[in-house]
């Protein structure tokens, strides 16, 4: 009885501790912007809510995927690029211009790279 | 055989012999240092679980004052909107599962086995496992928090904002989190109701044992009906989440309305299941400080059965906004009425009582004074609420926020409260400070009618629940604040107590007294083994009406005053009467529950977030330590009778056949799985009946030829069982024991036939649970029904083990008894499954 | 609940006094009795069944069955007969898509965050969500009706007169709950249906220079793939339709009152005015941009 106490409230300070340093910033500021430009609308996409959409192809490992849209090699660069304008990089393609700044394209990447 | 003693001849004779109670002592001793971890007695789990239990009150509340605070003020920033809901999520959650339930569970494991006369619960390790799997898996929920990986979708969890539109892992944490809990509250039931009626001291008739041991049985009873809806519900949304088989998602046949009925149909008997333990307390309490006999036990008996029952009438008056029938909504709301009735025989049941006697103003009286004006008030909103229209307008508003505050602050928090001061005793001896208590209740009723009042106001006012904030100039400042100053003052009252509790706890043991001068057994000896002696009693007071009891039982003059093996004991006595029926051989220490408990809490965990293997490495750590701990029951009794009591018959040790206490363990066991399976087929039916066609286009029926074989082979392993119940297991020869494993084997392969053809007949059909809701609960049925046939083969390899060990005997069978009782169960429930699936669209039509 | 403004609402209202009145009056009568049994010096004898029976059982039965007479006749008499000008209000997370037909043409009109009714005549809201639960309540019209997947729940309002009453979303439905409020406006007949007629109608152009700018900016920035403004520009439709929001009340949900500076704070701040809805914030644009979209978009009455 006597133990008990002080050993949960040392469990708990311990994994107060731990939690401090836990997500990437970017990579959480990236989910976000990705649910506020409604990726989701058109694409599944793991970890954003709201993120159904059948229309278009699941990002689902989108990490480990060599190819956007199955033409353009998967560069940080060209991912930005896609981004920002699609149409620009594969004409034709059916996915809009969203109006996504360069900064925000550039987090927005970063989340999706980590998708494994 | 008689209980009654004659005049004078009481069960044992002075003098007692020397070394006795030693002997006893012995037996009962705790282990020590670091072994505290292995004890499994009663008394210590029981305190542990109540400290437990306290500690997650004290955190969930530290989560509402952050979100008091962060209401104080119109258009706050204080919280983000993503913490807040975590916050209030958390607050819930942690609230009904981690507190509400286990305080109650944890008073009655301490407490009520000293009411009846017991000297443990019956199954003492399971106690020690269902409290460290609580431990274990609450705290892991718990500090979710801390990981910003806490549930965010409302403490009922409603879907599809809790599948679809959750991506991350925080509804699998809650999913995960309250499984355990599940576990803890069903292994709690079985203790209780398997303890209030097979171990009650002699002569403690059903009309005389305490009131608490009434509402607990009435409690463990509808836990164990109602915990099944929501273990089947959770069930089925994790595996919508993790596997996307779509009970809930519409555009596929499922419908989120199927939830609300799983949850409900629990969520409503939970809050009857967390407010009659603190009813029969208060019962007890009144009774003892009004220092009169209870007037009206009958009636509150009664009031305690109608409310269990009807119960489980009203779930659907949590869904009066979601469009249902006009026709049952009405029948609901008239329901909704008729239950407040037994509510209102008990509450004249303790004003008479007081009026009949002069109530004796302790701490624990305040609290119950306390109890009375708060949870009057939130039965009466209550009633308010079950009036249509003006549900329409207030459900999801601060005013239910108010009304169910009120009734489980009020009807629980408070009576648990009253307890401890009033039980305080049995602890160390010691009291808590009465003068401390006067501020204790002062801040904590007055912080709390400050703190929750207002909600009505703001919630007719037209403020939602669950909001991180709201504007300025809706009239909505003043309230909000108003209860932010009172939840301030509520946590002080129980700071202040917090501070009491750990300065008297933890001062050294000293004699408890029996200060208020109460009546029943739990006063009459608090030691790790309860009472010196197990009394013979024949009233509902009985240390009232016999003033020498305690020295009587103190000095060893009733039944058991020592232990007849060496090891711990009980009487096991009939459900009625209270006639003593064997003697009960009880478990000590053992480090198997809690080993089993971090297994089972790990595999869980570790699945949550994926580690597969790791998970499995910590399944089997469990399901090891379950069959070692299992291999020790069932034992062998070293000798057919002892002699328990000197002036009474020898009492058998242990029981046959339906006697045993595993076997009514097994029983329950099976109603509860039959329930869980019920639920399932609920989900099936509603999702068949939602559908314009039956089967949907694009799946169909297995051919009826593999379920009519599957039918026949469920048919065949019962019957084998059945002849396997009846084998002569006295019959010492090689080729009685290989006839029996021949049958046992027959029955193993039946059944998995059974099962093949059945899952064959699904495959050959294309059921595919994905497609649609149909499709999805046929899968979960069979994939049930697989989990059944896998845990058959594991008790047949078991039993079989047990056989050839030699451990099977005509008075040890208890492992055969209840193999075959599941066994036989599993057959029903193929047989019974594959006639439904089949049968319903041909009903439908 | 307070200001009813249908015939239903007025009936809850009443309903709503009677139940306080009777709570009150069986409380202190209870708690009464709780006094007086403790004010006794000496120990009284119990006449078990009076208090049993009389107090626990004849006493809530016959209360309870009045109420459930009373309750029971008032339901009915709010539960409204007459079909009436269908509207459709869809929950999305977390604001209300709200769609007409417009009477000339047959055509849907779509609208968001505002519902406008004709005053004294029925109505039908047909309610229905784009994703999660939602509830629609307007506390002013009577009570509140979930927003389901798979279903079409129906709320019948008549609003007795013209006047303007706000409502929120009643069933936690995500992180922007809290601030997914709507406003139902109710018009004289007359008044509604020139409005409703306005309303089908395509956007004006702009009319000033700045509006223009504000124009070219409202493409540039791709506004239009959410935002639809039929006559300039359509796509997927994923956000309010801004075609005529100019002419509604409020902005965000029930947020802000519409006004230029309220839709730059808007554009600007939405991240800041709410936090995780389903729009970027647009700070990085320059002031000029800002202003012109702000007049372009006040522009749209």
């Amino acid at each position: 009885m006597k133990s008990a106490g002080p050993c949960f409230f040392a469990c708990f300070a311990v994994s107060f501790l731990i939690a401090c340093s836990y997500t990437s910033v970017d990579v959480e500021r990236g989910r976000e912007l990705t649910q506020q430009y409604q990726c989701g609308s058109c694409h599944v996409i793991p970890g954003v809510n709201a993120a159904n959409g059948r229309v278009a192809v699941t990002l689902a490992s989108f990490g480990l995927r060599s190819y956007i849209a199955g033409h353009v090699p998967s560069t940080d660069e060209n991912l930005i690029s896609w981004i920002v304008d699609p149409a620009a990089m594969v004409p034709g393609t059916l996915m809009p211009s969203m109006g996504v700044t360069a900064g925000d394209a550039r987090l927005i990447a970063a989340y999706l790279r980590q998708l494994h | 055989m008689t209980v009654s003693p004659a005049p004078g001849e009481l069960p044992s004779s002075l003098p007692r012999p020397a070394g006795e109670l030693e002997q006893l002592e012995r037996a009962w001793r705790p282990a020590a240092g670091w072994r505290y971890f292995s004890r499994v007695n009663n008394t210590q789990i029981g305190l542990l679980y109540v400290a437990t239990a306290m500690v997650f009150f004290v955190l969930a509340g530290v989560l509402a004052l952050i979100m008091r605070t962060q209401l104080a003020v119109p258009d706050n920033t204080l919280v983000s909107p993503q913490l807040y809901n975590q916050l209030f999520t958390m607050h819930g959650t942690v609230m009904m599962f981690l507190f509400a339930i286990p305080v109650v569970e944890a008073i009655a494991v301490y407490m009520l086995p000293n009411m009846l006369g017991a000297r443990d619960m019956p199954f003492p390790r399971l106690g020690a496992y269902a409290y460290w799997a609580y431990a274990f898996g609450g705290t892991a929920f718990f500090i979710t928090i801390f990981f910003r990986v806490a549930p965010d979708g409302g403490w009922f969890m409603y879907p599809p904002l809790t599948s679809q539109y959750s991506a991350g892992p925080g509804a699998d944490w809650y999913l995960l989190g309250i499984g355990f809990i599940e576990i803890s509250a069903i292994a709690g039931a079985i203790e209780l109701i398997i303890g209030v009626l097979f171990t009650r001291a002699p002569g403690m008739t059903l009309g005389k044992m305490p009131i608490f041991a009434w509402a607990m049985l009435i409690t463990a009873l509808m836990i164990i009906f109602a915990f099944p809806a929501v273990i089947a519900g959770t069930t089925l949304l994790e595996l919508e989440r993790s596997l996307d088989w779509p009970f809930f998602i519409a555009e596929r046949g499922g419908d989120p309305i199927l939830w609300q009925h799983l949850f409900w149909f629990f969520g409503h008997p939970e809050v009857y299941i967390i407010f009659l333990p603190a009813a029969g307390l208060v019962t007890m309490m009144i009774s003892t400080l009004a220092r009169t006999p209870l007037v009206g036990y009958r009636a509150i008996v009664l009031a305690l059965l109608a409310t269990g029952f009807f119960g489980f009438a009203v779930w659907a008056h949590h869904m009066f906004t979601a469009g249902l029938g006009v026709l049952e909504t009405m029948l609901v709301s008239a329901a909704s009425f008729a239950v407040s009735v037994p509510a209102a025989i008990q509450i004249f049941s303790w004003l008479a009582t007081l009026w009949q006697g002069r109530l004796r103003i302790t701490g624990a009286a305040l609290f119950l004074l306390g109890f009375l004006f708060t949870f009057v008030l939130g039965g009466l909103t209550g009633v308010m609420v079950a009036v249509l229209p003006f549900d329409w307008q207030v459900h999801d508003t601060y005013f239910v926020v108010a009304h169910l505050h009120y009734v489980l602050i009020g009807g629980m928090v408070f009576p648990v409260f009253a307890a401890l001061y009033h039980w305080s005793p049995l602890v160390n001896g010691h009291v808590l400070s009465e003068r401390l208590a006067r501020w204790v209740f002062g801040l904590m009723f007055v912080g709390f009618n400050v703190a929750f009042f207002p909600m009505h106001i703001s919630g007719v006012l037209g403020m939602p629940r669950r909001v991180y904030t709201y504007s300025a100039g809706l009239g909505l400042d003043g309230p909000n604040m108003v209860s932010t100053v009172g939840a301030f003052m509520l946590a002080a009252g129980v700071a202040l107590f917090v501070f009491d509790a750990l300065r008297t706890w933890f001062r050294a043991e000293t004699e408890n007294s029996n200060p208020w001068q109460a009546s029943t057994l739990e006063w009459a000896g608090n030691e790790e083994y309860g009472v010196r002696s197990i009394p013979e009693i024949d009233s509902r007071d009985p240390l009232w009406t016999r003033a020498s009891l305690v020295e009587e039982i103190e000095a060893g003059q009733h039944w058991l005053p020592g232990t007849t093996s060496g090891r711990r004991e009980t009487l096991m006595t009939s459900p009625r009467a209270a006639r003593p029926r064997h003697l009960l051989i009880l478990t000590g220490d053992s480090w198997w529950p809690i080993t089993a408990a971090a297994g089972t809490a790990g595999f869980f965990l570790l699945l949550t977030v994926k580690m597969v293997l790791p998970a499995f490495v910590c399944g089997v750590i469990a399901m090891v330590a379950i069959i070692v701990w299992l291999w020790e029951t069932d034992p062998t009794p070293r000798t057919p009778t002892v002699n328990a009591a000197d002036n009474r018959p020898r009492l058998r040790v242990g029981g046959v056949g339906v006697q045993t206490h595993s076997w009514w363990a097994m029983v329950i066991l099976v109603i509860v799985d039959a329930t869980i399976c019920a639920s399932f087929a609920f989900a099936h039916v509603h999702v068949s009946l939602m559908s314009d066609v039956c089967p949907p286009s694009g799946s169909r029926l297995p051919s009826l030829w593999f379920d009519l074989v599957s039918i026949a082979g469920s048919i065949v392993a019962a019957l084998a069982m059945e002849a396997a119940r009846r084998w002569d297991i006295g019959r010492d020869s090689t080729l009685s024991r290989v006839g029996l494993c021949a049958v046992i084997a027959a029955a193993l392969l039946s059944s998995l036939l059974a099962f093949a053809f059945n899952a064959w007949g699904h495959l050959d059909a294309g059921l595919e649970p994905k497609a649609n809701a149909w499709s999805a609960t046929i899968m979960t049925l069979v994939s049930f029904q697989g989990l059944h046939v896998i845990v058959v083969a594991l008790m047949a390899a078991y039993l079989v083990g047990r056989l050839i060990s030699g451990r099977l005997r005509p008075n040890a069978r208890a492992t055969l008894d209840n193999t075959v009782l599941f066994w036989q169960y599993t057959a029903v429930q193929g047989v019974l499954t594959i006639a439904a699936i089949q049968m319903l669209p041909r009903l439908i039509g | 609940m307070l200001r009813p403004a249908t015939p239903s609402a007025e009936i809850t209202l009443e309903i709503a006094i009677v139940l306080t009145i009777g709570a009150v009056a069986i409380f202190v009568g209870v708690m009464w009795l709780l006094l007086r049994a403790l004010q006794q010096r000496e120990r009284r004898p119990v006449t078990a069944w009076k208090w049993l029976i009389g107090g626990g059982v004849v006493f809530p039965v016959v209360v309870l069955s009045a109420l459930l007479a009373y309750s029971t006749a008032r339901t009915i008499q709010l539960l409204p007969a007459q079909d009436g000008l269908v509207i459709e209000v869809s929950g999305v997370q977390w604001w209300w898509e709200v769609r007409y037909r417009d009477p000339a043409t047959g055509r849907e009109v779509r609208s968001a965050n505002e519902v406008r009714v004709p005053a004294g005549r029925p109505v039908t809201l047909g309610l229905t969500t784009a994703d999660v639960i939602h509830s629609f309540w307007i506390p002013a019209l009577g009570g509140k009706m979930d927003m389901i997947p798979g279903r079409v729940n129906q709320l019948r309002v008549q609003v007795t007169q013209p006047g303007v009453h706000r409502g929120v979303c009643a069933e936690f439905c995500g992180d922007q709950h809290a601030k997914m409020a709507l406003h139902v406006v109710a018009m004289v007949p007359a008044q509604f249906d020139a409005w409703l007629a306005a309303q089908a109608a395509p956007a004006s152009a702009p009319s000033s220079a700045l509006a223009q700018l504000g124009q070219r900016v409202f493409g540039e920035q791709r506004c239009s793939v959410c935002h639809s403004v039929r006559g300039i520009a359509e796509a997927l439709q994923l956000g309010p339709d801004l075609t005529h929001v100019a002419s509604r009340l409020y902005l965000g949900a029930g947020e802000l009152p519409t006004r230029s500076d309220n839709f730059r704070h808007w554009v600007a701040n939405v991240q800041h005015i709410k936090p995780g809805a389903r729009m970027p914030a647009y700070d990085h644009l320059d002031e000029q941009a800002l202003t012109a979209l702000a007049a372009f978009l006040d522009g749209l009455k």
